[in-house]
């Protein structure tokens, strides 16, 4: 019995530990690398390197427009979650919250993304922005993440509308207030965590979706971080420094947006399976 | 009366105001979802080509597909990946959950840092393995140089190696699984288990013939999670292989990518992207029925 106990338990440490290496481990090393110089990469090892040196870093500035790229992804980052919590709110409170033809129709259409893979619509879309001339737009692909987006805002949204009592309206209704200032002034305020957690999965989604910024931008103007590692693979692939520091610089946001956030990350994923 | 005309207005005030509270909604979802699904599904039954004018050929990409060795493997690829991520994959994420549910000390450091391959984007995962397996100064060939093993392969680059590098640079990440299962485990009734521990029931046994059971639902809610996240992968394919060496690990979403952005065919490229979306369907509804998901239980 007692060596069972024991084998079951060095069963769990080395799962676990397994877990941990995996997850962490290629990100240290990276990061490690990422201060080494190419002589002690190439001889390898996971030790710390010889001197902290940034030359890497700035010389990953150098072959790529980073820095404009980050600025992009920001842009389309903050833009796309913004509009996306806010506009897809609406629609979210009048499908919660009131009765009316058609809201089971509209529920329905709202949750089919889910059932789309992005892929198959790569030349539909990339036809559809180019004839009206959101192609190589920022506008053109955060309207793309704001739809991508849509069913789990709606429904993580929706779900909170249902939680808050409807008196609430009726007498702000009562005392005056009209339809759009009780959403916005009294409704909405109400809803900050379940707001918080659609805005963290909606950044995310933004931050590091890749097919579409691939299909949909055209120049380094409007290009996104996580294109920048695929189109400088070749010029970073005889500076491997360079290629190490440019994956930290783009991975380090998302980390540091979920270890901030990591509630409403969690709450974010976990709400979806009540729907299951 | 005066409170009855209020809620009454209330009610007619209502309709004008929910036509534009669904507009927002209502227009993304049509530009980005409604018309390119109906540009697929249309001109994939035409011969269009770039800067040609689409004309009707029926099915004709359907059977060209069919007989497209390179869309076979395609197929092929993507299905194996499907049935690993939706079996081997929640299996690693529900182990995880069931032993990260006990609470240990080390719990929630563990759930935090094995989301973190989850939260980057997939294209800096590729990058990540790209080095890791780089033959001259990746990680993993100078840790086998080191244990003595010499002359370890190149393995995005070999063929008898690619298929599982790129397996590996999902199959394990199961970070949502394991959260998933852990936060329907919240709902599972202390009494139960309390009752269960008396009668003298190990944890073991209590996870396999109690935790287990109830949750069927969300572990095939993970496994259809599991199984269409495959249809998603271009970027790390990209990033890693480019579907070779040959086609070995050509998957659905490059095949639609590089039909429609390298080969420009655009009516058979949107013929594959609709029978992508009808794998996805499939999976979604034999999952369903493999869990019983939807149906009463007694």
């Amino acid at each position: 019995m007692k060596v069972k106990k024991i084998i079951t338990k060095s069963c769990i440490f080395v799962f676990i530990l397994l877990i941990i290496i995996i997850s962490v481990g290629p990100l240290l090393w990276v990061l490690l690398a990422s201060f080494k110089t190419n002589r002690e990469i190439l001889n390898g090892g996971v030790g710390l390197p010889e001197v902290f040196s940034f030359k890497n870093y700035s010389d990953a500035l150098k072959l790529a427009p980073i820095l404009q790229f980050y600025i992009n992804s920001i842009l389309a980052g903050v833009g796309s979650t913004l509009a996306n919590v806010f506009f897809l709110s609406m629609a979210a409170y009048v499908i919660a919250r009131f009765q009316w033809k058609g809201k089971k129709f509209f529920r329905m259409i709202f949750s089919l993304g889910l059932l789309i893979p992005g892929a198959a619509l790569l030349q539909p879309l990339y036809q559809t922005m180019t004839t009206l001339k959101l192609h190589d737009s920022l506008i053109g692909l955060s309207l793309v993440y704001i739809a991508l987006g849509l069913p789990t805002t709606i429904y993580v949204m929706s779900s909170f509308f249902m939680t808050i009592p409807i008196e609430l309206e009726e007498s702000a209704y009562l005392d005056g207030a009209g339809f759009f200032r009780t959403f916005a002034s009294i409704i909405l305020p109400l809803t900050k965590p379940a707001l918080g957690t659609a805005a963290v999965l909606e950044f995310l989604l933004a931050w590091n979706e890749f097919q579409f910024a691939l299909t949909l931008t055209a120049s380094n103007a409007k290009r996104t971080l996580p294109i920048a590692l695929y189109y400088f693979k070749s010029q970073f692939a005889s500076n491997y420094g360079a290629m190490f520091a440019a994956t930290i610089m783009v991975v380090i946001p998302s980390i540091a947006v979920y270890i901030l956030l990591q509630e409403q990350v969690v709450s974010g994923l976990s709400s979806g399976a009540v729907k299951g | 009366m005066h409170q009855r005309e209020g809620v009454t207005d209330w009610m007619n005030i209502k309709k004008r105001w929910l036509v534009l509270f669904l507009l927002p909604a209502t227009a993304v979802f049509i530009l980005v979802y409604a018309i390119p699904v109906s540009m697929l599904t249309a001109t994939s039954l035409t011969d269009w080509i770039v800067a040609s004018t689409p004309h009707f050929n029926g099915i004709d990409n359907y059977i060209r597909l069919f007989h497209d060795p390179q869309f076979i493997s395609a197929i092929k690829n993507t299905l194996l990946w499907m049935l690993l991520q939706s079996t081997l994959h929640i299996s690693i994420g529900v182990i995880a959950a069931l032993i990260l549910a006990r609470k240990k000390f080390y719990w929630k450091f563990v759930r935090t840092v094995y989301m973190f391959p989850n939260i980057i984007s997939s294209a800096a995962i590729g990058m990540l393995f790209v080095m890791l397996f780089n033959p001259s100064f990746g990680f993993v060939n100078q840790f086998l140089a080191a244990i003595g093993i010499e002359n370890a392969p190149n393995w995005f680059a070999n063929s008898k190696t690619a298929f599982g590098a790129v397996t590996i640079t999902w199959l394990p990440f199961a970070a949502t699984v394991t959260i998933l299962v852990m936060a329907e485990m919240t709902s599972i009734d202390g009494a139960i288990l309390e009752a269960a521990r008396v009668d003298g029931a190990t944890e073991f046994q209590m996870d396999v013939y109690i935790v287990l059971p109830m949750m069927k639902n969300i572990i095939g809610t993970t496994a259809i999670l599991g199984a269409t996240s495959m249809l998603q992968k271009l970027d790390i394919i990209l990033m890693t292989t480019n579907g070779g060496p040959g086609d070995l690990t050509l998957n659905m979403p490059l095949y639609v990518y590089k039909t429609a952005f390298t080969a420009k065919q655009f009516g058979l490229a949107n013929a594959s992207g609709v029978v992508m979306i009808l794998m996805g369907l499939v999976a979604v509804g034999l999952i369903n029925r493999i869990y019983g998901i939807g149906k009463k239980e007694c």
